[in-house]
């Protein structure tokens, strides 16, 4: 490793490099509730995830999405609390839970004032604005409900947690479209470098079960249309794929001041090292054909951390499935990481979950680097011959690995990647 | 069912209210009843009972009777 930091061209020296301790996750994915729960459900070949038809979705090209199963969020978050929350916020919430209580943290423990929130979403309460916006049509301007803007506006999920902690520090919502997780990590890295906060809950959050915006998808040709078989539709990196599948669910992270972390004694379970996003300035929402955005935001990432393309083992890519994605990225990962990462898209298993996806696959980055295994990319059954890294399939693979990187890419060009370390 | 009991049953499912803290005497911000969930609640007792409640102004110190009261003159209207 060589600790130089990121590069200034304006002479001032570069940034010492900065790793955030993370010392809670939580993760509410169709894969499994919980983190336990949720890294089996990506690890096990035989898991399977929850994905299906939808009647929401009826008659459309693609009715079907990944759903967390089992999870009565009136009654892990109470009547009272769930209903000024869309899905979104409450997923949020429960996932909020699951990692604070996994750091060992509270008001008993914390001052609250520096504790903060971050969290990325695409949509926001996009369900709920669609309903209303039904009743509007329907049956005019006195049946719309009063919450429409606390319960859609992108920051609900971040307020719902904030309020659900008692915490008062910053918080504020990241919407930076299917990068918005990853970039909620990344600036909550900042806020703990700059000393805004001490402990900041980090991720994303998403649930767009949505006809309006399925409808859209469908027309745009970015979903795939697997009706048949919807367990397989998602193949990240096979030759075969022909398109995301929409997934709801909320990963987060309790990341802390390291400092803050070593004086409580906590346990810290990997850190964030490193962060860099950029813009494609190239299309709404296809890709810079080259990849260029996307290797942008991975070697500032890098330089951020103060580490080298040799010091990266495992990378938990964007590997959305479709055609273009994936081959992009995977040529951009071989172009600067080499070959030797081992490469992992667990979308197949989670969905696409959009602005959430970034905080779901950090929180599996960091499980990953302390089992130090790989959970498959499912469905892979035949690999795209012109994906130039070593994609683990079939089964998880075990590795030796201290640093790994999360990748993600945004409709709109926003690029982001973060690098975590043991 | 009566109007008493409609709102009783819209408060306890809806908003997750106590039963035993509806009361007549008790204002509505005592059941954690703000501006916002005020309003909703008149949406969903217009929805449920097929009755206009635009005229009516209620605030969050109003009380539970007060409420029952006005819905209830709508009601036999």
């Amino acid at each position: 490793m060589t600790a130089r930091g990121a590069a200034s061209p304006w002479g001032r020296p570069p940034l010492e490099p900065f790793a955030a301790a993370v010392t809670g996750i939580g993760l509410v994915t169709a894969a499994g509730v919980g983190a336990d729960a949720a890294w089996q459900g990506v690890c096990d070949p035989a898991a399977l995830p929850s994905v299906g038809y939808r009647p929401e979705l009826d008659g459309l090209p693609c009715d079907f999405m990944y759903t967390v199963p089992g999870l009565d969020t009136r009654a892990v978050l109470g009547v009272a609390a769930q209903r000024l929350m869309d899905r979104f916020s409450q997923l949020a919430v429960v996932a909020a839970r699951e990692a604070v209580a996994d750091a060992g943290l509270g008001p008993e423990v914390w001052d609250s004032g520096r504790v903060a929130v971050v969290i990325g979403s695409a949509h926001g309460g996009l369900p709920f604005y669609d309903g209303q916006h039904t009743a509007l049509a329907e049956r005019g301007a006195r049946r719309v409900s009063p919450k429409l803007a606390p319960l859609t506006v992108v920051n609900g999920a971040a307020s719902s947690v904030a309020m659900d902690l008692g915490v008062h520090g910053p918080s504020q919502a990241v919407s930076t479209a299917c990068s918005s997780g990853t970039v909620a990590i990344g600036t909550a890295h900042q806020m703990l470098r700059t000393g805004a906060c001490d402990i900041v809950v980090a991720g994303g959050a998403e649930s767009v079960c949505c006809r309006l915006l399925f409808a859209s998808a469908c027309q745009m040709k970015a979903v795939s249309t697997r009706r048949d078989d919807p367990g397989a539709a998602c193949r990240p990196f096979d030759i075969h794929r022909d398109g995301f599948v929409v997934g709801e669910g909320a990963g987060l992270l309790v990341m802390e001041h390291p400092g803050h972390a070593r004086a409580r004694g906590a346990a810290v379970r990997a850190h964030v090292a490193g962060y860099g996003a950029s813009s494609d300035a190239h299309s709404a929402v296809a890709p810079d054909p080259d990849g260029l955005g996307i290797e942008r935001a991975l070697r500032t990432a890098l330089a951020d951390a103060g580490l080298v393309a040799a010091d990266i083992g495992h990378v938990n890519a964007h590997g959305t499935s479709t055609v273009a994605n994936d081959l992009i990225e995977a040529t951009m990962l071989h172009r600067v990481l080499g070959e030797r990462p081992l490469v992992t898209s667990t979308k197949a298993r989670t969905g696409h979950t959009l602005g959430a996806a970034g905080g779901i696959e950090a929180a599996l980055t960091v499980l990953a680097l302390q089992h130090q295994l790989v959970p498959p990319t499912a469905n892979l059954d035949s690999p795209d011959p012109r994906i130039p890294v070593d994609v683990v399939s079939k089964e998880a693979r075990p590795g030796v690995f201290d640093c790994a990187v999360k990748t993600s890419l945004g409709f709109g060009g926003h690029n982001a990647a973060l690098v975590l370390t043991k | 069912m009566s109007t008493s009991q409609e709102i009783t049953t819209l408060l306890v499912t809806e908003f997750g209210t106590d039963p035993l803290a509806i009361r007549p005497e008790v204002p509505l911000r005592q059941l954690r009843l703000d501006s916002l969930a005020l309003e909703e609640l008149r949406l969903l007792i217009e929805d449920r009972m097929d009755i206009d409640l635009e005229d009516v102004a209620l605030t969050s110190r109003d009380t539970v009777g007060e409420l029952v009261a006005a819905v209830h003159g709508k009601v036999t209207a």
